[in-house]
């Protein structure tokens, strides 16, 4: 039976939809097979990050409506081995799906997968509890920012109200010369604040950018953030890799991801 | 030279979940650290030294450190 992670942050903006689109090749690329399904109805995205917009028919809604069959909405990337998206619709008011429906479209396709991965929208409204609704587990994508970090601890909480246990933290975005500097938080910083475990630390870094607007993953190319997203990946496969942290001098690695296990609070 | 923004901005954050997590002001955390000092203090020996208090997502631990000897 797949494992079905929801991709979340509270905040808008922080790059959810970009760590999902490369978590998800990335996982394709180690031989994984994999679901990718937007959830942000309404404001549909994930299909741009991944240059497979003009490859859309039919949607979520149609599939939750019985419009379409679920086989007949999925777009296969064909770039990549055994990659699937289910998009979003475009124009549908946002009432149109309940938790329940995702819920039972989860659980309905989970097992012809390994990974299923749910790109949350932001807020914490019914989008939210839409795409929270079938998973298991969550990341909490944030940036070293104080208002990305307030809403990751909300969302946090409420993640663990919902009885989603296994919630492990991506901090997107950092920059080393600023933490270097103080001027920007560091991994231990916010991972002492949010006290979940940490999944991967992914850099600033330009080529995010550049491959986003043609559509291309960065996982599996040559970049630094490539490279943290492809170690993600092997992480979430089960491989015991060292989170590098990008705070310390180079080469230097940083704490061992098991490190971060801590009691479940999150002390201030 | 300004000092590192960095420690402004876990300062705030600290404050900011703080009030997140029950849900009230700063004014207000301040307020209840002093009612729960003064509750424990009618019925155990305590400074402000030896007791501390602090808010998590799920719970809030009240620290008594006072050993005397």
């Amino acid at each position: 039976m797949g494992e079905v992670i929801v991709i979340t942050s509270g905040k808008g903006g922080v790059g959810k939809t970009t760590t999902t689109a490369n978590i998800g090749i990335g996982l394709s690329g180690l031989g994984k097979k994999v679901l990718v399904i937007d959830t942000d109805l309404g404001l549909r995205n994930l299909d741009v990050v991944m240059g497979l917009e003009n490859r859309i028919v039919y949607n979520l809604v149609d599939v939750i409506n019985g419009n379409c069959r679920l086989k007949q909405a999925l777009v296969r990337d064909k770039r990549f081995p055994e990659l699937y998206l289910l998009p979003s619709a475009q124009t549908k008011d946002k009432s149109s799906v309940s938790p329940e429906q995702m819920k039972k479209l989860v659980d309905d396709l989970r097992d012809e997968y390994d990974f299923v991965l749910l790109d949350c929208p932001a807020g914490i409204e019914q989008g939210f509890q839409n795409a929270i609704a079938g998973a298991e587990r969550s990341i909490v994508v944030t940036t070293p920012e104080v208002s990305a970090i307030r809403d990751a601890d909300r969302i946090i909480g409420l993640l663990e109200t919902s009885g989603i246990k296994k919630n492990q933290l991506l901090i997107n975005r950092i920059r080393i010369d600023m933490v270097r500097r103080g001027d920007m938080m560091s991994v231990d910083d916010v991972t002492e604040i949010l006290a979940i475990e940490l999944l991967g630390v992914i850099p600033d870094d330009k080529q995010v950018v550049i491959a986003t607007n043609q559509g291309e993953p960065v996982v599996g190319e040559g970049s630094q953030a490539g490279a943290a997203y492809d170690r993600v990946c092997r992480r979430l496969t089960g491989e015991e890799i060292p989170v590098y942290d990008f705070s310390q001098p180079e080469g230097l690695f940083g704490k061992i991801s098991g490190f971060f296990h801590r009691n479940q609070g999150g002390t201030l | 030279m300004n000092s590192p923004s960095v420690f402004v901005a876990k300062e705030r954050l600290k404050n900011l979940l703080v009030s997140d997590r029950i849900q009230c002001t700063p004014d207000a955390v301040d307020r209840l650290s002093k009612d729960l000092y003064y509750t424990v203090s009618k019925y155990m020996e305590v400074t402000p030294d030896d007791f501390n208090i602090e808010i998590t997502r799920t719970d809030i631990h009240i620290r008594y450190t006072g050993e005397k000897n």
